[in-house]
């Protein structure tokens, strides 16, 4: 399946007093990623909102491979998988551009939920639909 | 599978090896599981992920759909409560 990809560059701000990036940091790139992608499908956290819904993590993994520094270029790559269950989960690689080594992978996964707190036990199609056009676009060549 | 479903304890065994092979319980075996406990939180301490699984796998196995969170509270309230919603559902389809 192919990547979506957003560029960022890693801000002073975001390293630590030993001059890598705070891990913390990753779960927000991780985030900027998503949104770029699901920007392009009309399913930003306000359009979830203005359907009736809202998408809360409930479970996260990141392995940290080697650390970014303040300066450096890196590429966020984000992909969904296919839902077998009411929830949506992406896969992350985090990449420096400059060399292209790996620098953490991870996942994220979201349940749904209507915006008065009910889990939905099925994707409603107005969704589905939405992830199926995503799923055909990453597939894309 | 008409006669797993029409015997309780037959019923209430097969859907507990469900759950645990479902939600890759490995260090539970089927008799660590009290019929009349929670599923959720207090009991066998499942969350909403293990619920949207536990859906899917009913569907598969039972052709039975808990629809919403409503009926999803009442139905995985214990293994007892799943065992009358299966067999209630079965019937409901057969006659139906």
């Amino acid at each position: 399946m192919k990547y979506d990809e957003t560029e960022i560059v890693v801000r002073f701000q975001e390293v630590d007093e030993w001059g890598i990036a705070w891990h913390g940091h990753y779960v927000g790139w991780f985030e900027v990623g998503r949104m770029e992608l699901l920007r392009k499908f009309d399913l930003l956290p306000r359009q979830f909102t203005e359907m009736g819904y809202i998408a809360p993590v409930v479970n996260l993994k990141c392995d940290f491979k080697e650390p970014a520094r303040s300066g450096d270029h890196i590429v966020i790559r984000v992909t969904v998988l296919k839902p077998e269950k009411a929830a949506l989960t992406f896969c992350f690689e985090i990449y420096r551009k400059e060399d292209q080594n790996l620098l953490a992978k991870g996942e994220t996964t979201q349940v749904l939920m209507t915006t008065d707190g009910k889990l939905l036990y099925f994707l409603p199609d107005e969704i589905k639909n939405k992830i199926d056009s995503m799923i055909q676009y990453l597939n894309e060549p | 599978m008409n006669e797993i479903i029409n015997d309780k304890a037959q019923l209430a065994l097969f859907l507990k090896e469900l759950i645990i092979r479902t939600l890759r319980l490995e260090e539970i075996a089927p008799q660590d599981i009290d019929d009349s406990a929670p599923l959720f939180k207090e009991g066998l301490g499942l969350d909403s992920l293990d619920a949207l699984e536990l859906v899917v796998a009913l569907e598969k196995n039972f052709k039975i759909i808990i629809p919403d969170e409503h009926v999803g509270r009442e139905a995985f309230a214990s293994v007892n409560a799943l065992v009358d919603y299966v067999q209630r559902e079965s019937a409901t389809k057969v006659s139906g």
